[in-house]
């Protein structure tokens, strides 16, 4: 009974600091999102809240907590509250099993206790793909019941973008389980330690996942919804697509939804094609005791660097056609998984490690 | 006479009552009976001697006091021979039907509209004759006509514009528009599949993110693929014409500048021109340069404007950034030049309003400096990118004679392959004395759309280039006493002047009777100014011949079967502005 309450206070107080860290780089990234943008297109950015627009998000948030919420005639008013619930909680929920440091096992009164990853599960990639597939079903959701017909082919488009992309982010990803041998993110990071040679998306023997992290890098772009592939909201076209008819808060919720799956997906290419929190050469990790600050450091600047890589693919490219989207990723992406999953499971055949 | 006049005369001696030649505007006008109009239209486009296969442009005249009241005015062009002509049947005020020409012009369809829609004139034969810019349920009658007061006739003042807070809340029911209404907008001859069972029809606009102004599109999809696209107008709509039946020649200078108000000037430089045309005046030398130069610095801002919005619409968001960072450096330009930014009011008849001082010019210089460098930087983030080439290439394709037969011109026409460029074809201002050259595409789509808008960027640097080398010393302003006011010191201190500044600002100068059409290419294509003079010191009727508006004409054909998305391209690929549209 002690060793329960022991192990709850532990779990809750890790999902508290874990929460409270996404949720504040949720914040600090829709600033720097803005602002990365305009130095890349020669203007400011928001300047007027804080010194150099830094309090923007804390006035966007306020903005959207006070403003009214809007359910629009007609709309079916469960699924239109469930839908941005539904879009959010699988956004956050993955992260229970990414790690952000070492390997460690510490003893807390009896109680095994690994600080630096929620929970360890063995099928950590599966969970957190399945429950990417549970944020679809709110985009779905969320654009049918809105009574609203831009909203529904948003809707309709991300249903049909969802499915073809989730393949390929699968697809690409069983490279990295055949060289893993695991599913458990935690045991895929300790695979790739020593160095960014021996990291999966550059490890020469037996065959470097490089392709792979392309096609998954592309393919999760397409999974949150970003530019190039921001079709079910491309605000050219259908005004907002799936959540035109959302205020408040509740758009809120998709909002902090789409940047939380840009953490997320970052975190997952940090992990599975980037050695996770080891640094990219060994003397730059500190040793024994200090190993978690350097840990950590690596991790959140593998992460960023993926996020500013979101940014700078949404500053330089235009959007894609619905059919090209698809054409793209059913006869271009898919054929290109399947071969580098062929290639790989041939050569790790032949040359064992 | 005219070869085309004398064919016409021999041909239909019965159908064709009279033909001019008017000697100093070099205008060709024939009067025809108008139950055999269409006969004489038709031979006009299809006999190859004649080869008017452009429409420019149908408008209509009332003349109340006459026997036979109105007046339907056609305006062709033969592309082929390079020459205009006016067509001009009369109709009786009890029975105004006319045969519609359609079938021969496809672009007549939506001119044929407007003057159903502002005159009242009945087209025979028309395939879709409803109201265009004015609403459907418009009760007042036909606001051009010579009765209809300029203010209206109080239609609007019964509507409540400003909700009642304490009505109660309306239930919401599962409500569409009945079948009837609907009808408008289906294509009608989808097959019946088993697949399809019902039309979605969306409305796009009148507010929407992308539609460039309050344009509103009825789409029938099936799927996300366009079946139909009816474009509804006129939300815009100011009654320009009739606005301008009511005001001096130099008042409506500054209306025009309300129509593209992306590239103001271009607009008072069409308008100025038909006026100048109509009176006779001759432009001072370096006038005319400062006129070519403004007007290409114009056609780069409204180019640059384009740009930026296309590649926003495609969602490539930096290139807006970039071609207003170009933009503002123009508009800033503007400012030293004639005061404003946006509605620039710098031309006038007989001239210019300020002098292009060596300060501006060298600012201009500086300008031309850089500009090549940044329309490179555009090519490198679009020319090349795969995803922008995809987008464009190949969609919303014209063929050279389709675009002609819909009456296209600009960028919109020279896109499909044909070199029509009224600064090449009836060169106006300076441009026959610099060198450039007309950009013309092959395939007629977007993206040859797209890259010849680029090139005439380059082609516009170049002609004011040219310009500020060649550019004369000289007076900036006609002298003509009767038509020009003179210059502001010369009112203080000479009676003559203080006379002529007095009786052109109270009552306006009084052109010849007549008649003229004037085409300028704007850059959105050719804007014409048609105006019928009657001796008095108001225009009797001055039509507008806006570009975006008979764009829009083609945009069901153009859209059909592309998806939601090209639809998007194809406002953008016309370059329309609403306020040119709607006039």
């Amino acid at each position: 009974m002690f060793d329960t309450s022991i192990k709850l206070a532990l779990t809750l107080s890790q999902i508290g600091a874990v929460m409270g860290v996404v949720l504040l780089t949720v914040a600090v990234l829709t600033l720097l999102e803005r602002k990365v943008l305009s130095w890349m297109q020669d203007r400011m950015g928001p300047m007027e809240v804080g010194p150099y627009g830094v309090l923007q998000p804390v006035a966007d948030g306020l903005k959207l907590f006070f403003k009214e919420d809007i359910i629009p005639a007609g709309a079916n008013k469960i699924m239109f509250s469930l839908a941005p619930i539904l879009v959010l909680v699988p956004a956050l929920i993955g992260f229970a099993v990414i790690p952000f440091g070492p390997n460690w096992t510490i003893d807390v009164m009896g109680v095994e206790f690994k600080p630096f990853v929620i929970s360890d599960i063995n099928i950590g990639v599966l969970y957190i793909l399945a429950f990417a597939s549970i944020g679809a079903y709110g985009v779905i959701l969320g654009g049918w019941a809105s009574n609203s017909k831009y909203s529904l082919l948003g809707g309709l488009r991300s249903a049909a973008q969802l499915i073809s992309y989730e393949l390929n982010v699968g697809l690409a990803i069983v490279g990295v389980l055949l060289l893993a041998g695991s599913l458990s993110l935690v045991e895929i990071t300790e695979a790739q330690a020593g160095g960014f040679w021996n990291w999966f998306a550059f490890d020469p023997v037996p065959f470097p996942q490089f392709i792979a992290f392309v096609i998954f890098l592309i393919a999760s772009v397409a999974e949150t919804n970003r530019l190039p592939f921001d079709l079910p909201e491309a605000e050219s076209e259908l005004v907002a697509g799936f959540f035109t008819e959302y205020s408040g808060m509740r758009f809120a919720f998709f909002f902090m939804a789409e940047y939380a799956n840009m953490i997320l997906v970052s975190c997952m290419s940090t992990v599975l094609f980037f050695g996770g929190w080891h640094a990219p050469l060994p003397f730059l990790q500190a040793p024994g005791m200090f190993a978690w600050v350097t840990g950590i450091f690596w991790f959140t600047a593998k992460v960023y660097f993926f996020l500013f890589l979101f940014f700078w693919i949404r500053a330089t490219l235009p959007r894609l056609r619905y059919d090209q989207l698809m054409r793209f990723g059913w006869k271009v992406l898919l054929p290109i998984a399947l071969g580098n999953i062929v290639v790989t499971s041939v050569l790790a055949y032949i040359f064992p490690n | 006479m005219h070869r085309v006049l004398e064919t016409l005369h021999e041909r239909f001696p019965e159908a064709v009552v009279s033909v001019g030649e008017d000697p100093q505007r070099g205008d060709l006008s024939a009067q025809v009976r108008a139950q055999d109009l269409v006969d004489v239209a038709r031979f006009l486009h299809d006999d190859p001697g004649m080869a008017f296969d452009h429409i420019t442009d149908i408008c209509s005249a009332d003349y109340p006091d006459d026997l036979e009241r109105f007046e339907v005015i056609y305006h062709f062009l033969s592309l082929p021979h390079n020459s205009r002509i006016r067509l001009k049947a009369r109709l009786p005020e009890d029975n105004p039907t006319i045969g519609s020409v359609t079938p021969i012009w496809k672009g007549a369809n939506f001119l044929e509209r407007e003057v159903y829609d502002l005159m009242g004139i009945t087209f025979e034969g028309h395939p879709d004759l409803r109201r265009i810019l004015l609403p459907e349920d418009y009760e007042e009658g036909y606001p051009l006509r010579k009765d209809f007061p300029t203010e209206g006739k109080g239609w609007r003042s019964t509507f409540d514009f400003i909700p009642r807070l304490d009505e109660p809340e309306s239930e919401w029911t599962e409500r569409e528009i009945p079948q009837d209404q609907r009808h408008v907008f289906l294509a009608g001859d989808q097959p019946e599949t088993a697949k399809r069972t019902t039309e979605l029809l969306l409305n796009m606009g009148p507010q929407h993110p992308s539609t460039h102004g309050v344009l509103r599109v009825v789409l029938e999809l099936d799927g996300e693929r366009v079946a139909k696209a009816i474009p509804d107008m006129g939300y815009l709509h100011r009654g320009v014409e009739k606005l301008a039946e009511g005001l001096h020649y130099m008042q409506v200078v500054p209306h025009t500048d309300r129509l593209d108000y992306v590239c103001a000037m271009t607009n008072n430089y069409a308008y100025v021109r038909a006026v100048e045309k109509l009176v006779g005046v001759t432009i001072p030398e370096r006038a005319e340069y400062i006129r070519t130069i403004v007007a290409e610095v114009q056609r780069i801002v409204g180019h640059l404007f384009w740009l930026g919005t296309q590649a926003l619409d495609i969602g490539a968001m930096t290139v807006f950034f970039w071609t207003f960072r170009e933009r503002e450096v123009l508009l800033d330009f503007f400012e030293q030049l004639c005061g404003a930014r946006l509605t620039l009011n710098y031309f006038r008849i007989g001239g210019v309003d300020g002098d292009l001082t060596p300060a501006l010019v060298d600012r201009l210089r500086e300008f031309l400096k850089t500009f090549p460098e940044h329309v490179q930087e555009y090519d490198t983030l679009l020319q090349r990118n795969r995803i922008w080439v995809a987008r464009t290439k190949n969609v919303a394709v014209i063929s050279a004679e389709d675009a002609i037969n819909f009456g296209l011109t600009g960028p919109t026409l020279r896109g499909s392959g044909v070199a029509y460029d009224v600064r090449k074809t009836e060169p106006y201002g300076v441009y026959d004395r610099v060198e450039w050259d007309v950009p013309v595409g092959k395939g007629g789509d977007t993206y040859d759309r797209y890259w010849i808008r680029v090139e005439e960027m380059k082609q516009s640097a170049r002609i004011i280039e040219q310009c500020l080398d060649q550019l004369p010393e000289g007076p900036i302003v006609a002298d003509m006493p009767k038509v020009i006011p003179p210059a502001k010191p010369n009112v203080m201190r000479d009676m003559e002047s203080l006379i002529h500044h007095f009786i052109i600002f109270t009552q306006g100068f009084k052109p010849p009777k007549g008649e003229t059409y004037c085409a300028t290419e704007v850059p959105k294509g050719e804007l014409g100014f048609f105006l019928i003079s009657d001796g008095s010191p108001r225009p009797y009727r001055m039509k507008i011949r806006s570009p975006s508006f008979v764009h829009m004409g083609a945009f069901d054909f153009m859209a059909r079967g592309y998806l939601i998305s090209d639809i998007i391209t194809i406002f953008g690929t016309y370059d329309i502005v609403m306020g040119e549209c709607d006039r």
